[in-house]
């Protein structure tokens, strides 16, 4: 495997890690922009934007576009969250330089004003889908009270409002404004043709203009309200808790990524021994989110109405063992080989590697072979996970409960 | 790219099928015994998800902690999953690793505990885990259109009810388990970073002098069938059909999975083009092949507003129907480099690759080659295809809806 990087004139980064044993290759554009960097009025517009992304340019309709991926047998999709959008393809590899050519193509989009009338209906529809989803919307409401008055807080696909409210020209500038090529990268993995690629980034890319696209990070605490939101109609209480973390760029998130392991991993963790062996809870684990400048455990709990509250005081009475008394090294083990197990995993296909290779860089600027990574991970100590537990104490909980509920 | 396959068929009736892969550190392996939901004694639907459950807690001298401890210290990710003819077990973990993984389950398989005191929260799990469907209308939709589309119990809820969780006892349970976990008919599969003769080895050691006669398979009923609505004030009209196909041991199965890329594979493929991209009537619309080993179906799901439920139904039933008359030449190229391209990217994932293995005994006692389905794929002509849909119109749907309002559907009998 070889790592290699260069810089376009306008600032486009183009990164890849090559592997020629590997059987497909993979793209992608990772654009530094998400929920967090709009503004409540055009709330919901980089998601939007992210399938606008897919209806055109001026040399493609939006028809054209899918024939293409297709014709090309990709695998590819794109995704917007609080802070990035990302667009990827894989495709085998003779596919490489006709994939790009399309992706790099799509990235000056059109923006058509029929194709945006139309996709507004599909954005409504995808919110009604959520609506449907307990877990997701109290994932929602969850981030919006702990980041309450901090851009974090803002809902990824908008609110129906939002969205109805958005128009063609609130989405052109956001894009002048976010999608500067200093602001955007493309990564490669897998088995690259690395001349071909950079070539191909350069025809299609080069003409992007720079321009200034900031973003101001600012520290948050979270809230630590606690609050049910009722909703009869849904059967389960679900349950969502939030205290800060390491941010992407802290040299500790390799500490946080075990700490939330050994609390509530789906196997043999505190949480699982507390709550899903004795069945009080059916769902209840534990995940790490790295932010920019910021960072968040999220514990989901899915009970019973009737013992939703019970499975919340112990979730946090574990949180507070953990402070108070650490964990076995044996502990410490299995999350560090599981950890490890997974990475080595996901690491064996190129989709897997795309987003690690290319959120390293997004927010540290930094290349870590997979190697490397378990190799760190391995060398965490029991004191650099406690220091976590206690720096960012784990009890300083936000919590938010969907249900049926009228308190938690 | 050379693939290599080996195959055992222990005297027990245990098959144990193999692909070893190069360039890789992981290993998977799936465990599939003849103890899936259709084999739930009537009456007491849900007892094979128990069981999968329960069987976590605690085998061979060690108690749940034990076991946890002992698959977590060996960083192994394992699932277990019920199907309509199988309990799943299945695990990833580093190659070097399989050994000592395959020895634990082993035990699980073989010396389960199914203690007492464990099994009220095993049960209490799976309660819950039905209740959950209320909270997933379009999961909840498509398992119950499966219940109703294939002969009774082949496609039963694996969850069962709530009266038949009820009647569940720990003693009746172990007993099942003695009936159903069984080397009879067991496949056990593994691909990725393994070494065959050791790996043979280590399956004859812990599993070879297994001996526990088939489990009887019980006679099938004809499926229920129907248009059934589900009243929910839903903020989506969840739209669930499937129709009749053929299974993959047949000649047309590449037919079959060839319309149903046409129909839904990827951004150009005619139902999102027509459902989505043109009209907007939808986010989600998708069809799917799915097989049993004697019956097959296409099974199609949409979720649109409630204005605008009728039409995507109307439009859906449409394309499901429209392709049988005008599929071009240029459409089955595209979707035979769509399915020959994924088999490959998918091949790269061991975990994929043990299920595909696994599958493909199933249902053919015989592995295929990605080189073999390619070419499978290749030989297929549009006249074929078209002759396949026209043999197995997108007729005889078996629908279900949740949502505020049924649907008009006449459309279906047209």
């Amino acid at each position: 495997m070889e790592f290699k990087n260069t810089t376009l004139s306008n600032g486009l980064t183009v990164i890849a890690e090559v592997n020629p044993s590997a059987k497909s290759m993979a793209a992608g554009f990772f654009a530094k922009t998400g929920s967090r960097d709009e503004t409540d009025e055009i709330a919901g517009v980089s998601h939007f934007l992210e399938h606008m992304m897919f209806k055109g340019t001026d040399r493609r309709g939006a028809l054209e576009v899918n024939l293409e991926f297709d014709e090309l047998g990709a695998s590819y999709n794109a995704f917007t969250s609080e802070e990035n959008t990302v667009y990827f393809a894989g495709v085998l590899p003779e596919f490489q330089t006709a994939m790009l050519d399309l992706l790099g193509d799509l990235l000056r989009p059109a923006l058509r004003q029929e194709d945006f009338d139309m996709e507004k209906g599909v954005i409504l529809d995808e919110i009604a889908r959520y609506e449907d989803q307990p877990t997701f919307k109290m994932y929602e409401r969850l981030m919006a009270s702990h980041f309450r008055g901090h851009p974090l807080s803002r809902n990824v696909l908008g609110t129906p409002d939002s969205i109805t409210a958005l128009k063609r020209d609130d989405m052109q500038q956001y894009f002048d404004r976010r999608y500067s090529p200093g602001n955007v990268t493309l990564i490669g993995v897998g088995n690259i043709d690395w001349d071909a690629f950079v070539a191909k980034a350069g025809d299609t890319c080069s003409h992007w203009k720079p321009f200034d696209a900031d973003r101001t990070l600012s520290p948050c605490g979270g809230s630590g309200l606690r609050i049910a939101v009722t909703d009869r109609k849904v059967n389960r209480e679900h349950i969502g808790i939030m205290s800060p973390a390491p941010a992407a760029q802290d040299d500790s998130r390799f500490a946080a990524q075990l700490l939330s392991t050994i609390v509530g991993d789906s196997t043999g963790s505190r949480l699982y021994y507390a709550l899903i062996d004795p069945a009080i809870a059916d769902e209840a684990h534990t995940a790490y989110d790295m932010l920019d400048g910021t960072g968040g455990f999220l514990t989901f709990i899915s009970t019973d109405p009737q013992r939703a509250s019970q499975a919340l005081e112990i979730a946090l009475d574990e949180f507070k063992k953990i402070m108070d008394a650490g964990f076995s090294d044996a502990e410490l083990q299995a999350a560090k080989n599981k950890i490890a197990s997974a990475a080595t995993l996901k690491g064996e296909l190129p989709m897997g590697r795309l987003t690690a290779v290319g959120f390293d860089w997004v927010y540290r600027k930094e290349y870590m072979p997979l190697a490397r990574q378990i190799e760190t991970l391995f060398s965490v100590t029991a004191d650099e996970v406690m220091t976590v537990a206690r720096e960012f104490d784990l009890t300083k909980v936000t919590v938010l409960a969907l249900g049926p509920l009228e308190e938690i | 790219m050379s693939q290599v396959f080996h195959t055992k068929e222990f005297a027990n009736g245990l098959t144990l099928v193999s692909e070893p892969i190069a360039d890789v550190a992981s290993s998977a392996i799936t465990i599939s015994l003849p103890a899936g939901v259709r084999f739930d004694p009537e009456g007491r639907a849900g007892s094979a998800s128990v069981l999968a459950e329960w069987s976590f807690r605690g085998a061979g001298g060690r108690d749940t902690r034990g076991l946890n401890d002992a698959l977590d210290a060996l960083g192994c990710q394992h699932h277990e999953n019920v199907s309509s003819r199988h309990i799943v077990f299945s695990a990833t973990q580093l190659g070097r690793n399989l050994p000592a993984v395959l020895e634990i389950f082993a035990d699980i398989l073989r010396r389960p505990a199914l203690d007492d005191k464990t099994f009220a929260p095993s049960l209490d799990l799976i309660r819950q885990d039905l209740d959950a469907l209320e909270d997933e209308p379009s999961r909840k939709a498509m398992m119950q259109l499966r219940e109703k589309f294939y002969p009774h119990p082949l496609g039963r809820g694996i969850y069962g009810s709530a009266e038949s969780l009820a009647v569940l006892s720990a003693e009746g349970l172990r007993q099942h388990a003695a009936a159903c976990m069984s080397p009879a008919g067991a496949i056990v599969s593994v691909a990725g970073d393994f070494d065959w003769d050791r790996l043979d080895g280590l399956v004859g050691e812990h599993l070879g002098d297994w001996s526990v006669s088939a489990p009887t398979a019980g006679e099938t009923r004809p499926p229920a069938r129907g248009i059934t609505h589900i009243p929910k004030d839903s903020a989506q009209v969840h739209i669930a059909l499937a129709h009749p196909t053929v299974t993959v041991s047949d000649d047309q199965y590449y037919a079959a999975r060839l319309a149903a890329t046409v129909l839904s594979g990827g951004m150009s493929s005619r139902l999102f083009t027509e459902v989505r991209e043109k009209r907007g009537l939808v986010y989600h619309v998708s069809t799917s092949y799915h097989s049993l080993k004697d019956h097959a179906g296409m099974f199609t799901y949409a979720g649109a507003a409630p204005a605008k439920a009728q039409e995507t139904l109307e439009v859906t039933v449409g394309e499901l129907r429209r392709v049988s008359e005008d599929l071009t030449e240029a459409e089955l190229d595209k979707a035979k480099t769509q399915l020959k391209s994924s088999l490959v990217m998918r091949g790269e994932s061991t975990a994929a690759r043990a299920g595909a293995i696994s599958a493909d005994w199933y249902h053919l006692k015989r592995l295929r080659s990605l080189a073999e389905i390619a070419r499978d794929v290749d030989a297929v002509k549009v006249e074929d295809v078209k002759a396949h849909l026209q043999q197995w119109p997108a007729r005889d749907f078996v629908m279900l809806v949740i949502g505020p309002e049924p649907l008009d559907t006449s459309c279906l009998t047209l």
